[in-house]
């Protein structure tokens, strides 16, 4: 006898109508046995929450760093070939062919790197300083919230000037306005001539603990001759514009500085090129990684709550034997007897996931507010931790369900 | 009407009880047609429940066959089977078996789950039959709040409710007092009346006379299979009772 849409439909119903009941006949064992799940879908959904808001807060930091832009470092890049150098080479002169020759650059911010020790009125700090031009500013996103950034002409005539990161300054000051101020850089007499946006911290690591200084100052008075050459580079950034491949572009600098260091065949460069696209990839990789071991480690709780889902189908069955048998005497197959507790655990699961799902809500929005960690818990997370949570029941209902369809009627009518 | 509703030939059933085998059944071949009234009977342990519940297609042969309305059971499947159940065969069981917590309606309306009616043709036919069973103002009432007789009643509107050829009643009457069995025999011969044929197990005479034929067991065998002469007809006891129409 075929079944219509309509009546398996309404099969379905009398199946969750059923479930209801026997879900209410034991309605403290349900409630103890839905907690398990509860908590198991409480844990993953806030996992998968944790894991979410970790990639959105790399992908800030990594934006707040300039969203499209190539790194480019003195350093061999370590690939083989029968040739490859000793120490890593970057001019401003490849600074400027990359100007120059490739599409799509809007600025290039050629840089030195130093520690450095400032000393004021009695006070002493050591940071780490960026010598720098003024396209630093605009490929790096920092500006002067006080005073004024680093100048062309301070470029120029090497200008011992200085801006200051707002923890430096704030070290080095207090709450006290420092531009105009003097003070001593490794012995050397400089001027405050800035104070920088806060740009704070990621990682644990306070990007307002900086010093910027002009390009050329840097080179005369502080690297002295650790360099290759007096027109080397620590560290180029490329800004691109919007919308440049930056695959593309790295692979046409790559070419470009080949060629200048005349590198042939499989060889490898003295310089290592690195994109903002690059680093967005990769700790999507990582936190990606990151998420799946916590949600991992998550799930570990919503297998306990299938175990007992599953527990309490297999009592649930037993209890209810003499209840199978009748059914099946009064024309119940295998597969209606199947189904019927298949709904059962797949409803107790639902609504514990149900449950778990709004209280890992509630926990990301206390995260967000208070502890200033994005727990994104979005619609597909939710309709997710849903099914899923059905699906735990289908999985871990599904052996006590086949094993009732399974009963001999007879035998099934005569349990006591 | 060319074949018999219930044909057996050389029915067995047999169990293995500590090494030893236990001949529930031995080797009963019988027919019983379309409209009859059968009581079987028989001494505690005789084989009557196994026998009925060979033919009730709820429990296997250990060997011999069962042919329902014509149809060999003994290559069908445990689906092919529940379906026979449901379409052919209502039960009457001893201890009512209904389903607590659970109204007189729905638990009537249980097998029309599986013979695969929506909704509210479940719900019109088991208020019918239970209306026919005088039992319309009991219809959202749970079993618990129903006297044995009219648990029983609900238990055989239950048994009616996929106009089954026949209803097999295992000692139908055993839990209640003998007016209420009174009531109930009087309902199976109305139904039989109507052309319902019905097969009851007791081991009360006063019972079994209601019947048309009655059926002896004796360890497994049928010792004694004949016309019931003196056949007793229950009264309507309750004023105004409702008999099926
Ligand atoms: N599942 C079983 N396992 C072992 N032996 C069984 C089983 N079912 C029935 N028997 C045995 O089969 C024989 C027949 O049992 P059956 O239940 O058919 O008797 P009965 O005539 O219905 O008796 P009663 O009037 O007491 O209900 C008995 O000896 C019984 O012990
Ligand atoms: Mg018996």
């Amino acid at each position: 006898m075929k079944r219509s849409l309509s009546s398996r439909l309404s099969a379905w119903l009398v199946n969750i109508s059923i479930a209801m009941t026997a879900l209410r006949t034991n309605l403290m064992r349900s409630i103890l046995t839905t907690l398990g799940v509860m908590i198991g879908v409480f844990a993953v959904t806030l996992a998968v929450g944790v894991g979410s808001g970790a990639q959105v807060s790399v992908l800030e930091s990594i934006n707040s760093l300039g969203s499209n832009m190539a790194l480019v470092f003195p350093q061999p890049d370590g690939e083989g070939g029968r040739r490859s150098f000793e120490r890593g080479r970057l001019t401003t002169r490849d600074a400027r062919a990359i100007e120059r020759e490739i599409d799509g650059v809007t600025d290039i911010a050629p840089q030195l790197r130093v520690s450095i020790t400032l000393v004021a009125s009695g006070n002493s700090t050591s940071t780490s300083a960026i010598g720098a031009t003024p396209a630093y500013g605009r490929v790096s996103n920092v500006a002067a919230e006080q005073g004024r950034f680093i100048t062309d002409a301070d470029v120029r005539t090497a200008a011992r000037v200085v801006v200051l990161g707002t923890s430096t300054a704030e070290s080095m000051f207090g709450d006290y306005n420092p531009v105009g101020e003097s003070l001593r850089i490794n012995r050397i007499p400089f001027k405050v001539i800035g104070v920088l946006e806060s740009k704070g911290s990621s990682f644990g690591n306070d990007n307002d603990d900086i010093a910027i200084m002009p390009l050329s100052t840097v080179r005369q008075r502080f690297v002295g001759d650790t360099l290759a050459g007096p027109d080397d580079l620590h560290i180029l950034f490329v800004g691109f514009q919007d919308g440049v491949q930056l695959s593309t572009a790295k692979r046409e600098m790559t070419d470009l500085l080949r060629d200048r260091y005349k590198v042939r065949g499989r060889d490898g460069n003295p310089f290592t090129i690195r994109t903002t696209e690059e680093f967005i990839e990769e700790t999507g990789q990582v936190t990606g990684i990151f998420q799946t071991v916590l949600v991992a480690i998550a799930s570990i709780s919503l297998l306990v709550g299938g175990i007992g889902i599953m527990n309490i189908m297999l009592v649930s069955v037993t209890e209810r034997t003499r209840e199978i048998g009748l059914r099946m005497a009064l024309g119940a197959k295998k597969s209606d007897i199947r189904n019927q507790f298949l709904v059962e655990a797949a409803v107790l699961c639902v609504i514990g996931g149900a449950m778990g799902l709004l209280l890992a809500i509630a926990a990301g929005r206390v995260l967000t507010a208070y502890a200033d960690f994005p727990v994104p818990i979005g619609l597909g997370v939710s309709i997710g931790a849903i099914i899923f949570s059905a699906l735990v029941g289908l999985v871990f209902g599904g052996w006590p369900a086949v094993r009732a369809s399974r009963l001999s009627p007879i035998e099934a009518l005569r349990t006591e | 009407m060319s074949h018999p509703l219930v044909a057996t030939t050389n029915l067995v059933k047999t169990y293995e009880l500590g090494g030893e085998t236990i001949h529930a059944v031995d080797g009963v071949s019988l027919t019983i047609d379309n409209g009859e009234f059968v009581a079987i009977m028989g001494a505690s342990g005789s084989g009557k429940s196994t026998f009925m519940n060979m033919i009730g297609c709820l429990d296997v042969p250990t060997s011999g066959n069962v042919e329902i309305d014509g149809i060999p059971t003994s290559d069908m499947s445990g689906d092919d089977l529940a379906d026979l159940r449901n379409r052919k065969i209502g039960f009457v069981f001893q201890q009512f078996n209904l389903l607590a917590r659970t109204t007189a309606v729905d638990n009537v309306a249980v097998p029309l789950i599986y013979a695969g009616k929506s909704g509210e043709e479940r719900r019109d036919l088991a208020t019918q039959k239970l209306i026919a069973m005088g039992l319309g103002d009991r219809l959202v009432n749970s079993p618990a709040k129903l006297s044995g007789g009219q648990q029983q009643r609900v238990a055989i509107a239950r048994a009616l409710v996929t106009e089954p050829l026949m209803l097999l009643a295992d000692e139908p009457t055993g839990a209640l007092d003998t007016r209420t069995s009174e009531d109930i025999m009087q309902i199976f011969q109305q139904l039989n009346d109507d052309g319902i044929t019905v097969i009851v197990v007791t081991h009360e005479d006063e019972i079994a006379d209601h019947a048309k034929r009655k059926i002896m067991f004796r360890d497994g065998k049928v010792i004694e299979d004949a016309p019931v002469t003196n056949r007793r007809f229950a009264k309507a006891q309750e004023e105004g009772q409702e008999v099926p129409a």
